[in-house]
């Protein structure tokens, strides 16, 4: 604001300064007849000071977490936050996408890192960078964004037009502006639903980087602003993706795939009343089967009251597709609890045509050079490489770093995934059970016999299923149904068999005997609430013969909890809970050391296709025996 | 500190008074040297001026208290603030813009604009609440207009004539900038410092806007579209300004940012509430004059009078006539005569016709997006 023409001016306003300067000094002489200041400024009081040296600490503090974000040759430049001591780290994927699979990130100590992508998130604008060689990564703290409050002190922390040649972060300090903000996409499928707004000032550079609460801690990642006509730069409208919505995408990410956001399958408007109404509905949608219909009522999603349409989008947006979510609506005669499946927002096409497409518009740009008209994705070759080598003792292992690439085995390009190193590795860790956990000491048999025998809960029907290679067999009560190992399972899910409980039980051994590897293909998708669970759970896609299989294993036990098992996407799942796992002596297993380990078996089964209404079977006895190899 | 205010009282010029900002921040860095620790400065922060207590008042929040002081500052303001939708939408003209709360009634202060000039206007208060409001009335010297809800409010702000800050106070505003808050989320807050507080030397080629008297600069980018007509506060709370429009020097591209003060801000909306300023359409009996001015001696034409209200543009304007000389051009829309508000053809004939056609008269007239204030003298 301050308009001073050219130098002369500013010359001026100096002399005119000293000149001021010494005349109140002179004042200030006489009136005091001492040598005091010009002018006296009220002395801050002591809260003032503590407030800054609490801010202070707090930049410290949130800057080791702030990275830069560059091009394996030092081009470019964005910003990223490290989440981990094991080092990943948050960008935006506008910021990681013209680098390609590899990046360096430079640490606010001056160091440089390699980097590798993991996953990415084009939709939400988020990517997940990985760096490797240490375990002691300065990570920030994060914290829960839903407490964020307007009016709240926040600063943004980056490399805003890319001026820190030595990585130090700059630091932009400015107030919540706003919460649960939705921004429609400019231009692209870029959307920033449930975000943070903020005045600290977000420049091109910025991107990427970290917003941090008053404390320094971590609440979102700043990635768009409002532009509009006043060109590419600070206008007092900032937004930050919420760091809730982040770490509901985190394992989605780990999991090295192109992760897609989620759609409900229905459309609202809202009604003269201020209802949510829908006004479309997709026949082949989860809500649809689950009694949704044009006209009803939408009451809450996630247990949060539905009161707009934006409201509404803000909701969804946050979650990946792969998510369940208890939904309540009012239909003409009743009101319904219930839950419905997100599906996936874009199709695997769709989203690859993203990613190889035309470059993204709209947020801010890390750009070396001052922004270009219209031009926003733009790399700028001609750069002078960042200057940032580090110089010291400590950078020893940095620089054999160089000569042995640490990250050479770290990528693998697959279609649909940013990197699919990554995906093994999740697959790696959550089948880990069978070679870490017990399996040393207990091995389950490949060829052997199954029997599981109990009771169907609170009825008198017995429950038997007995597998063995070739047959399956299945006993309720007087009825027994036979069933292949691979053929008809497709039609007995879409014709909701009561074979289900046996399926089930039938992959759950596979999946703990042979593995899922070995079952068909299988990929992670990343973690997904479960019904009844608080802690949402590591989820595995198994193509096994007709079927597509869903494990969700628990992330502490790896147990599997949930299977759910797809015929046709447009039908219900079986879904088949394994409840109160308990150490079990397994007959037919006995006799030597093994003993000494017992199993650790579902006792209880709830299976059912859809959520409604399931059949329970109480599991009593798991008998194995040595399955003679036919000749 | 006081002695700038002083300067910006003496009626210097905007330009001179941002020199100053800079004359001080020059003096205020030759003082700092004397300090023995540069990080007593708290320039950042409540600005040197404000008393203690209000330090206090920015501090615990920093420091993380579970009742922080800034946050329910903003939810307290938040219910007084309302979202204005109105006309537009087309041309690069928003169709929305902010205002506030000044009485228990539900009158609405905000800033005369064309998304008035609609039959509806929408209000939606901070909960999502909707209402409509009429125009009570404008003051087209300073460009602040007064609705009135259809019903009454449960908050509003008290106008303070005397609720001036001081340069270096730190302020925030409150307004729908970008029209970022949709249904039911209320307006966006900024923070900022009040850098200056100086008349806004508008000229004519640079800064286009009829207001030229005292404003508060402010060095945070409130006035952004759909800004125009929020509110500032202090860190007590209390109505401190009211956002202008947008505007920019032509010259240097820059955008000021600014409010209105209390005393214009309150004095306006009194003298609207008064009936003293321009009024909805006139209901009043006219007196017709003897010898009323007509289009063919003023020189110019509107749009054929074609619809029920057909508005009242200028079609044509001969050359060398009174109404070319006084500065009227094809395609002005006129909005005010002699401070009446007119909506058509037909309202501004009536009106003309009470004017004897050797009395001055004044317009006002919106040409594309800026308001002009037309002297028509015979």
């Amino acid at each position: 604001m301050i308009r001073v023409k050219g130098k002369s001016a500013l010359t001026a306003a100096m002399l005119l300064a000293f000149y001021a300067t010494s005349v109140v000094r002179q004042k200030a002489n006489i009136c005091f007849g001492d040598d005091r200041p010009l002018i006296t400024l009220p002395q801050p009081s002591s809260s003032v000071l503590k407030a800054e040296s609490a801010r202070i600490q707090a930049v410290a503090k949130a800057s080791r977490s702030t990275v830069g974000v560059f091009g394996t040759d030092g081009q470019g430049g964005g910003s990223g936050v490290i989440i981990s001591e094991d080092g990943y780290v948050l960008t935006n994927y506008h910021v990681s996408d013209p680098f390609g699979n590899r990046m360096r990130i430079g640490l606010s100590n001056g160091q440089m890192h390699e980097a590798v992508i993991v996953g990415i998130d084009p939709t939400g604008d988020l990517a997940l960078l990985k760096m490797e060689g240490r375990t002691d990564f300065p990570a920030a703290t994060i914290i829960d964004s839903d407490t964020v409050r307007v009016g709240q002190w926040c600063f943004a922390s980056g490399n805003p037009f890319v001026l820190a040649t030595n990585l130090q972060p700059t630091t932009t300090w400015g107030i919540v502006s706003g919460v649960h903000r939705y921004q429609y996409p400019s231009g692209t499928i870029l959307e920033y639903t449930d975000c943070i707004q903020t005045d600290a000032a977000i420049n091109p550079g910025n991107s990427g980087g970290p917003l941090y609460n008053w404390e320094g801690n971590l609440i979102g990642i700043n990635g768009r602003g409002s532009f509009e006509k006043r060109g590419r730069v600070n206008v007092g409208v900032g937004y930050a993706i919420s760091i809730n919505q982040a770490m509901l995408f985190l394992w989605h990410l780990k999991s090295g795939r192109i992760v897609d956001h989620a759609t409900l399958g229905f459309t609202v408007s809202s009604d003269d009343k201020g209802r949510v109404i829908v006004s479309n509905i997709l026949e082949s949608s989860d809500a649809y089967r689950r009694g949704l219909r044009y006209g009803d009522e939408i009451i809450s999603l996630n247990n949060r009251d539905v009161r707009s349409v934006n409201q509404l989008k803000n909701m969804l947006g946050i979650f990946p597709s792969w998510t369940r979510l208890a939904i309540r609506f009012k239909t003409a005669e009743s009101t319904v609890d219930t839950y419905t499946r997100l599906g996936a927002l874009h199709t695997a096409a769709e989203l690859d045509e993203i990613i190889t497409g035309k470059p993204l518009d709209g947020p801010p740009v890390p750009d070396r050079n001052p922004p270009k008209k219209d031009l926003p994705e733009e790399k700028s070759p001609a750069d002078d490489p960042l200057p940032v080598e580090p110089k010291d003792d400590d950078s020893k292992s940095d620089k054999s770093a160089e000569r042995v690439d640490p990250l050479k085995d770290l990528y693998e390009a697959r279609k649909g995934f940013g990197n699919y190193y990554f995906n093994r590795k999740e697959v790696d860790r959550v089948t880990s059970v069978r070679d870490g956990v017990w399996q040393p000491v207990f091995k389950w048999p490949k060829n052997v016999k199954w029997v599981w025998s109990g009771s169907v809960a609170g009825e008198s029907t017995s429950f038997e299923f007995s597998s063995g290679g070739k047959s399956l067999s299945l006993s309720l009560g007087d009825a027994k149904t036979m069933i292949d190992p691979v053929r008809g399972w497709a039609s007995s899910i879409e014709s909701k068999a009561l074979v289900g409980p046996a399926l089930a039980l039938e992959l759950w051994q596979k999946w703990n005997s042979i593995g899922p590897r070995a079952m068909g293909e299988c990929t992670y998708i990343g973690r997904a609430p479960v019904i009844g669970i608080d802690e949402w759970q590591d989820l595995c896609q198994v193509t096994t013969g007709e079927v597509e299989a869903y494990f969700y294993t628990s992330p502490e036990t790896l147990r599997v909890v949930l299977l759910e098992v797809q015929a046709d996407s447009r039908q219900d799942r079986l879904e088949v809970y394994f409840d109160n796992y308990q150490s079990t002596a397994v007959q037919g297993l006995g006799g030597d050391a093994r003993e000494l380990v017992l199993p650790v078996i579902p006792t209880r089964l709830r299976s059912s296709y859809g959520p409604e209404t399931p059949m329970v079977i109480d599991l009593q006895q798991l008998v194995v025996s040595e399955e003679k190899e036919p000749e | 500190m006081n002695h700038q205010i002083r300067l910006g009282k003496h009626g210097c010029q905007l330009r001179l008074a941002l020199f100053t900002t800079f004359l001080v921040a020059s003096l205020a860095t030759v003082c700092l040297a004397d300090l023995p620790s540069g990080e007593s400065l708290s320039v950042e922060g409540t600005g040197a001026s404000k008393a203690s207590g209000v330090s206090e008042l920015a501090i615990s929040d920093e420091t993380g208290d579970s009742i922080n002081p800034l946050v329910r500052l903003m939810a307290q303001s938040q219910p007084k603030i309302v979202k204005i939708y109105g006309a537009g939408g087309m041309r690069g003209l928003e169709s929305y813009q902010t205002g506030f709360l000044v009485s228990n009634e539900g009158h609405v202060a905000t800033s005369w604009s064309t998304v008035l000039d609609s039959t509806k206007i929408r209000i939606v208060l901070a909960d999502g609440h909707k209402a409509n409001a009429e125009l009570v009335g404008m003051d087209p010297q300073t460009e602040i207009a007064v609705l009135k809800m259809e019903e009454p409010a449960a908050s509003f702000f008290t106008l303070d004539e005397n609720a001036l800050p001081s340069i270096g106070d730190r302020v925030f505003g409150f307004s729908n900038l970008f029209g970022i808050a949709t249904g039911d989320e209320p307006v966006s807050v900024q923070r900022g410092v009040v850098m200056a507080i100086a008349p806004l030397s508008a000229k004519r080629g640079r800064m286009k806007t009829l207001y030229q008297g005292r404003i508060l600069v402010l060095d945070v980018m409130t006035n952004n579209p759909g800004a125009t007509g929020g509110a500032i506060i202090d860190l007590d709370g209390r109505l401190v300004g009211m956002l202008g429009k947008e505007l920019r020097d032509d010259q240097t591209n820059i955008w000021l940012n600014y409010a209105l003060p209390m005393d214009v801000v309150s004095g306006s909306i009194r003298r609207i509430l008064e009936g003293k300023t321009a009024t909805d359409l006139r209901s009043d009996k006219l007196v017709p004059a003897k010898r009323p001015h007509r289009f063919s001696s003023l020189g110019f034409n509107l749009l054929p009078d074609v619809l029920a209200k057909t508005p009242p543009f200028v079609d044509q304007v001969a050359p060398t006539s009174i109404a070319a000389r006084s500065g009227l051009q094809v395609n002005d829309l006129i909005l005010l005569v002699n401070d009446s508000r007119i909506d058509s053809r037909r309202s501004f004939e009536e009106l003309l016709a009470t004017i004897d056609r050797a009395d001055n008269f004044s317009l006002l007239v919106q040409r594309g997006q800026d308001l002009v204030k037309i002297e028509i003298r015979p």
